[in-house]
């Protein structure tokens, strides 16, 4: 299951970030990057973009950027 | 001498140091360039790029002291714009000494970028700001541990407060050619290929290999960093590159890159867990109470919509009088003082006319724009400053993605209903050059107030009874025209891929005053001084083109008149080809309200009616002279066409080039006559008339 599938309220684990060059390096560099813990907050109205919550920070993606989040141990 | 003596010598003579603050975006890098300089710090952007840069001078222990503000990022990477800036800022430009600020509630992410900046060598220290807040959330800090682990000084320090800031910099002096010798250690895999591009280098003759630290350029040869390759002429088939990496990629796959990304992000995990302890448990904080408001799925839009209207309602209830005020003394004691001086010494009647029309009249309409300009970039700077922004480029994203823009479009647009020219300085707010542009051009098509005399004055002629339908069917033709614009654009100029949207959304906070103070005024003053000369001069040319030649009768024998005649036939298939319109059009290219006036001028109207109200001898004069349909296409061309002299400054100021101007005039331009062409001619078509 990708990010982009997962609801407000739900958090899991990062099994791995796939994607393209840029998209990749961008989200690896704002620390979304594999076996790290991360809940999901909020979207916005229309569904997207939506709001995680990773480490003491939150941060929004777009669906298309979440896609590339594979996750693992999602509750 | 031995080689600290030589260093405390060279010290003593170094009169000037170049500081650079690096840091994560909201670190309190703005507020530290506030605590040290006093207000004297201004606000630029950095050469050949529209990002802003902010920077100041000041005294300190008699030396004098030059520190910049560097965009806020996350990494140094050659993917983005911001962050390569501030690396060849690092690495060209090499200042003194770094001055790498990081938040105390958000260690690990801010040391992804410290260790970055480490492997650069230069000369750096270490500032942990937000003391305070980390002090809230019940965080503590092992300093001297992090120091001794990071092998550079860290100092902590609590910005707003002012606390820490003279040991920091006392600490950053000290630094000054100090190199910083890289303690963190990688696998031995990595200093395998280190050592082997080292060998290299030693043969290597590119003259541009001295501008780089070693190790930060051997890091970047096994990243495959597309900034160095291009830089060097590398390539992944190059000797330096396939063979010092070939062991690397052998056990951890091609993708170098990520893996040295992954293993700083390993680094600074134990890192912070070392030195990092937590010891209670934080409960729901401000941010997340007033979030499940301003992002709620259905309060969210709704707190936007009222937010937007109370920053429209302010800046025009501030803002307008002031306007006012100011234009009725330029219009009129002031034109009063001319007379009253000049007329008795007998000059003649064009100076008089000249300084009156002409400069008085033309400073008159630049400062009139300035309460507005000025109310509403501090209340964009408001929004930054306390984090609200982000959130409502999220509940806009969508919106505007479809489009194939960013969320942080939307106040932009949304302020350029109010007036082009703020809204145009807004796009300041976007990071990515592409997004900027391509709002920045799109803005024009956003119906502003300047615009809305005309349609007072030929709907209530032509339309008295479906007005408000008119005007809406105006408005939105603007924002159709916007899109579909933006969707041509896309496909030609900017085929680039959108950016992306990605994006913290930082804490809220309570901006300095201080700072949104000199921050408004150092941003408002550029369109002061800068559009403002530009506007005059034009003001004169119009003035000149208008009453030259001399002695003319009619306004239609002016040059502007001639040049009006010359160029009617253009507007002949759209329904209104007389000179009286066009002359009206082109005066309408200093600022849209003119479009009336000029008009009202040449119908005859008495001096005292300048302004240009619905008069009945107005109505007659255009009831003769259009048809409703001629009307209507009238009507969308001045909405359309062209933005206004002190738009297409605004451009320039924020996009950094005249080109961009000229392009906004040909698609304007364009734009304003495709669809009136096809509006009158379909009308005509379709039997209207």
């Amino acid at each position: 299951m990708t990010l982009a599938e997962m609801k407000p309220g739900q958090s899991g684990r990062i099994a791995c970030v796939v994607g393209k060059g840029t998209i990749r390096r961008r989200l690896m560099d704002m620390g979304i990057i594999c076996g790290v813990e991360l809940k999901v907050l909020k979207v916005a109205p229309l569904n997207d973009p939506l709001e995680i919550k990773i480490k003491d920070y939150n941060i929004a993606l777009r669906l298309e950027e979440a896609r590339n989040i594979l996750m693992e141990d999602v509750k | 001498m031995n080689k600290e003596g030589t260093h405390r010598q060279s010290l003593i003579y170094q009169k000037e140091i170049n500081v650079a603050l690096v840091g994560n975006p909201n670190t309190g890098k703005t507020t530290i360039i506030n605590a040290l300089a006093g207000m004297n710090w201004h606000v630029g952007n950095w050469p050949g790029v529209t990002v802003e840069k902010k920077s100041a001078s000041f005294n300190f222990q008699g030396r004098t002291i030059n520190i910049f503000d560097l965009p806020g990022i996350y990494s140094l990477s050659p993917h983005n714009e911001e962050e390569l800036i501030v690396r060849n800022h690092l690495l060209f430009e090499r200042p003194d000494v770094v001055i790498n600020v990081i938040d105390a509630a958000n260690l690990e992410r801010n040391l992804y970028l410290t260790i970055q900046l480490l492997e650069m060598e230069i000369p750096m220290v270490t500032a942990i700001n937000m003391m305070d807040e980390a002090k809230k959330l019940s965080l503590e800090i092992d300093i001297s541990k992090l120091a001794d682990y990071l092998g550079c000084p860290v100092f902590p320090i609590v910005a707003v407060r002012k606390e820490g800031l003279h040991d920091l910099l006392i600490g950053a002096i000290e630094k000054v050619n100090v190199p910083n010798i890289p303690k963190v250690s990688y696998d031995i895999e990595i200093e395998k290929s280190i050592r082997m591009i080292f060998d290299f280098f030693t043969h290597m003759k590119n003259p541009r290999l001295s501008h780089y630290p070693k190790f930060w350029l051997a890091l970047k040869i096994i990243e495959g960093d597309v900034a160095v390759f291009r830089d060097l002429a590398l390539s992944a088939q190059s000797a330096i590159v396939y063979s010092t990496t070939k062991n690397l990629r052998q056990i951890y796959g091609e993708d170098l890159e990520s893996h040295l990304v992954d293993m700083r992000h390993g680094l600074v995990s134990s890192l912070s867990h070392t030195v990092l302890k937590k010891t209670k448990v934080s409960k729901k904080n401000l941010t997340g109470k007033i979030d499940a408001i301003a992002l709620n799925r259905f309060w969210g839009p709704f707190f936007f919509l009222v937010i937007m209207w109370l920053i429209f309602k302010i800046t025009f209830d501030l803002s307008s009088p002031i306007s006012d005020g100011l234009e009725r003394f330029f219009f009129g004691p002031l034109h009063n003082v001319v007379d009253f001086i000049l007329s008795p010494i007998g000059a003649s009647e064009w100076i008089i006319s000249l300084i009156k029309d002409g400069i008085i009249d033309g400073t008159g309409s630049v400062l009139s724009f300035v309460p507005s300009i000025f109310t509403m970039m501090f209340f964009i700077s408001f929004l930054e400053g306390t984090g609200y922004m982000a959130r409502a480029a999220f509940l806009m994203d969508r919106l505007m993605h479809s489009i194939g823009l960013h969320g942080k479009s939307f106040i932009p647009f949304l302020l350029g209903f109010g007036c082009n020219v703020p809204a145009i300085y807004a796009t300041k707010t976007l990071e990515s050059k592409r997004d900027k542009t391509l709002t920045a051009l799109l803005i024009p098509f956003m119906s502003c107030g300047a615009r809305l005399p005309i349609y007072i004055v030929f709907t209530s002629t032509f339309f008295p009874h479906s007005a408000a339908y008119v005007l809406l069917s105006l408005y939105l033709l603007g924002i159709v025209s916007a899109i579909l614009t933006g969707y041509a654009l896309r496909k030609t100029l900017f085929r680039q891929d959108a950016s992306l949207f990605v994006m913290e959304l930082p804490p809220y906070r309570w901006p300095m005053l201080s700072i949104l103070w000199r921050q408004t005024w150092e941003r408002g003053k550029h369109f002061l001084f800068k559009a403002g000369t530009y506007i005059v001069i034009i003001s004169i040319v119009i003035w000149f083109l208008l009453h030259f030649p001399n002695g003319i009768e009619q306004k239609k024998d002016s040059f502007l008149g001639q040049l009006g005649t010359f160029v009617s036939p253009i507007f002949a298939p759209l329904g209104f080809g007389t000179w009286e319109t066009s002359v009206s059009l082109i005066s309408g290219m200093v600022a849209k309200e003119t479009v009336i006036s000029t008009m009202a001028e040449i119908y005859g109207l008495s001096e005292d009616n300048k302004k240009g109200n619905e008069s009945r001898e107005v109505k007659n004069q255009l009831k003769r002279a259009f048809t409703p349909l001629s009307a209507y296409s009238f009507m969308i061309f001045s909405l359309l066409y062209i933005p206004c002299m002190v738009a297409l400054f605004s451009i320039r100021q924020e996009l950094g080039s005249w080109k961009w101007s000229f392009l906004s005039i040909i698609i304007h331009g364009c734009a304003g006559w495709i669809i009136s062409l096809t509006i009158y001619q379909g009308g005509r078509i379709l039997g209207i008339s």
